[in-house]
């Protein structure tokens, strides 16, 4: 990305090395898209789970007995501490991209500009509130004794 | 002389339907975050589980637009974030067309799985 | 420390009467103290051996009250280092010659005040842009840009009468007032990721230059029409993620990103309406 004559090594690594100038609008912005990753990412990762459904679904025994492949795949993954943790992570990813998106929504709409700023730090305290109410309910109770 | 122009060459329309289908995902999201994690527990999902909420005519047809809309608004923010990194001319075509596919197979699969839930309890 | 102890070169718009009083007690402090402030500047030359690859250069100041950025720079390259290379002009917030990076953020040197400033000062060149030498950049892609938006008044028809004025509306005027105030200073083209130099985005200055002349109502519908088709092409408003870093650094206030956004709420109002 450098071009004549230019000996900063500017491109990407100018954008996102230049992070502690960010202003409101811009970490929004990086933010917005890295949670958007994420949660593109589950999408996919989550249709495939969700996919043992078709095989399982053709052996009526197995589903009486939960024992069938979706329930097993489920509750296996479920059974492993991380996944758990990752599910908390997952649920700020999207609890920050909905709230930033109803803000950008509202700056689409051409409403509350000026307030911009304070729409990305509502956006941020609303995560980690939802988050760490969420956590008692996401972590097993062999973790959280409450 | 002009060449004739699309209504969708600007990327107005790709535009309004990523924000139509975020109104709408933050709706059904939402919905399903709440029924699935704090109503009932992912810990606890079974086939058969799935399959009675799969039952419900309004439940699965509320799934199927989740679906359709969680589909579209990933993977036009995945093609635009391409764009930004400077995704043009040709690899831009093929992409375009590589994530229509995509997200046709998609959406066919999860429709797929929603009636071989359905399917479970009228076996 | 007091740079190299050289008597510091006159303010060049005080009188003689104010030059002895503020050498006397700058700022209201002390006589004898003389407070300097460290400017740390980008230097870059092709042309020589020793500077071909970029470095920070460190320049103590004498600080007068109300000295600007530019103040400090003319200060270096007068007294220091006669090869310090800027653009400049006249001094006053108008011509837009003097856009930098300072602390990290795109400003007019001439309109930034020293003592508004986090010490030591960071000045850069502007970002996304190739450097020429030292603090100028490439400006000729975002000429190119402004270029490409047909930035003159360009109307459908002759006016009214012979020799009749064409007239607007306060409402209109007061409509594309904020967009008409652009000095294509490169601010904030400068500091939206999506428009480095690279990419082929309009850009937020050419998108408002833009909307400044689509919005005037004395222009006509049909030239309205063409320019919203101009603005709204492949790389034009629809790349605007609304990052608000235009917004933030136009040093004209512009709200650059309201202008763009309404842009891209008529262009969807006018796709969608075969429907």
């Amino acid at each position: 990305m450098c071009g004549m004559g230019a000996s900063f090594d500017r491109g990407l690594i100018e954008d996102f090395g230049r992070w502690r100038t960010f202003s409101a609008g811009m970490w929004a912005w990086v933010l917005h898209k890295v949670t958007g990753w994420v949660l593109a990412g589950y999408l996919f990762a989550h249709l495939a789970v969700l996919s043992t459904a078709i095989p399982a679904s053709s052996n009526p025994e197995a589903i009486a007995a939960n024992a069938d492949l979706y329930t097993r795949t489920i509750q296996g993954l479920e059974g492993i501490l991380l996944v758990r943790v990752l599910e908390i992570g997952l649920l700020a990813a999207a609890v920050f991209h909905m709230v930033n998106g109803i803000r950008l929504l509202l700056v689409d709409l051409g409403i509350g500009l000026e307030r911009q700023a304070e729409g990305f730090y509502v956006s941020i305290v609303v995560t980690v509130l939802v988050t760490l109410v969420s956590v008692p309910v996401f972590l097993p109770p062999e973790v959280v004794p409450f | 002389m002009a060449r004739p122009r699309s209504r969708f060459e600007s990327g107005s329309v790709a535009w309004f339907l990523q924000r139509v289908t975020a109104v709408v995902l933050l709706f059904v999201l939402a919905f399903h975050f709440l029924w699935l994690h704090f109503v009932n527990h992912a810990a606890d999902v079974t086939l058969w589980g799935s399959a009675l909420r799969m039952d419900q005519l309004v439940y699965f047809i509320g799934m199927v637009v989740f679906l359709v809309t969680a589909v579209y608004h990933a993977l036009n923010g995945i093609y635009n974030a391409l764009l930004n990194w400077g995704l043009s001319g040709r690899a831009r075509q093929v992409s375009f067309w590589v994530f229509a596919v995509v997200g046709v197979v998609a959406i066919v699969q999860g429709i797929r799985i929603a009636f071989a839930m359905a399917g479970v309890v009228t076996q | 420390m007091s740079g190299d102890g050289k008597h510091p070169a006159p303010a060049s718009n005080s009188p003689a009467t104010d030059q002895e009083d503020q050498q006397a007690s700058p700022g209201g402090r002390t006589q004898t103290e003389e407070e300097t402030v460290t400017l740390q500047v980008y230097r870059y030359d092709p042309d020589v051996e020793a500077k071909r690859t970029g470095s920070f250069e460190t320049f103590e100041i004498p600080v007068h009250e109300g000295m600007t950025v530019l103040d400090a720079l003319i200060e270096a390259r007068d007294e220091h280092d006669s090869s310090l290379t800027f653009r400049h002009s006249c001094r006053q917030g108008v011509c837009g010659s003097d856009a930098f990076f300072v602390n990290g953020k795109q400003r007019l040197g001439c309109k930034t005040q020293i003592s508004e400033l986090s010490k030591p000062i960071r000045i850069e060149p502007l970002p996304h842009q190739p450097v020429i030498k030292d603090l100028v950049v490439e400006m000729e892609g975002f000429y190119e840009r402004m270029q490409a938006v047909e930035p003159y008044f360009d109307p459908d028809d002759p006016p009214p009468g012979e020799l009749e004025e064409r007239k607007q509306t306060r409402e209109n005027r007061e409509d594309v007032k904020l967009s008409t105030r652009c000095i294509w200073c490169g601010a904030c083209t400068s500091s939206c990721t999506i428009a480095s130099d690279e990419d082929v985005y309009l850009g937020p200055a050419a998108i408002n230059k833009g909307y400044r002349f689509y919005a005037d109502d004395r222009e006509g519908d049909e030239r309205g029409k063409e320019r919203l088709e101009l603005l709204t092409e492949h790389d034009g408003v629809f790349r605007c993620q609304t990052q608000f870093s235009c917004t933030l650094v136009c040093p004209q206030d512009i709200p650059l990103t309201e202008h763009i956004q309404t842009l891209k709420r008529d262009a969807t109002k006018r796709d969608l309406k075969f429907w």
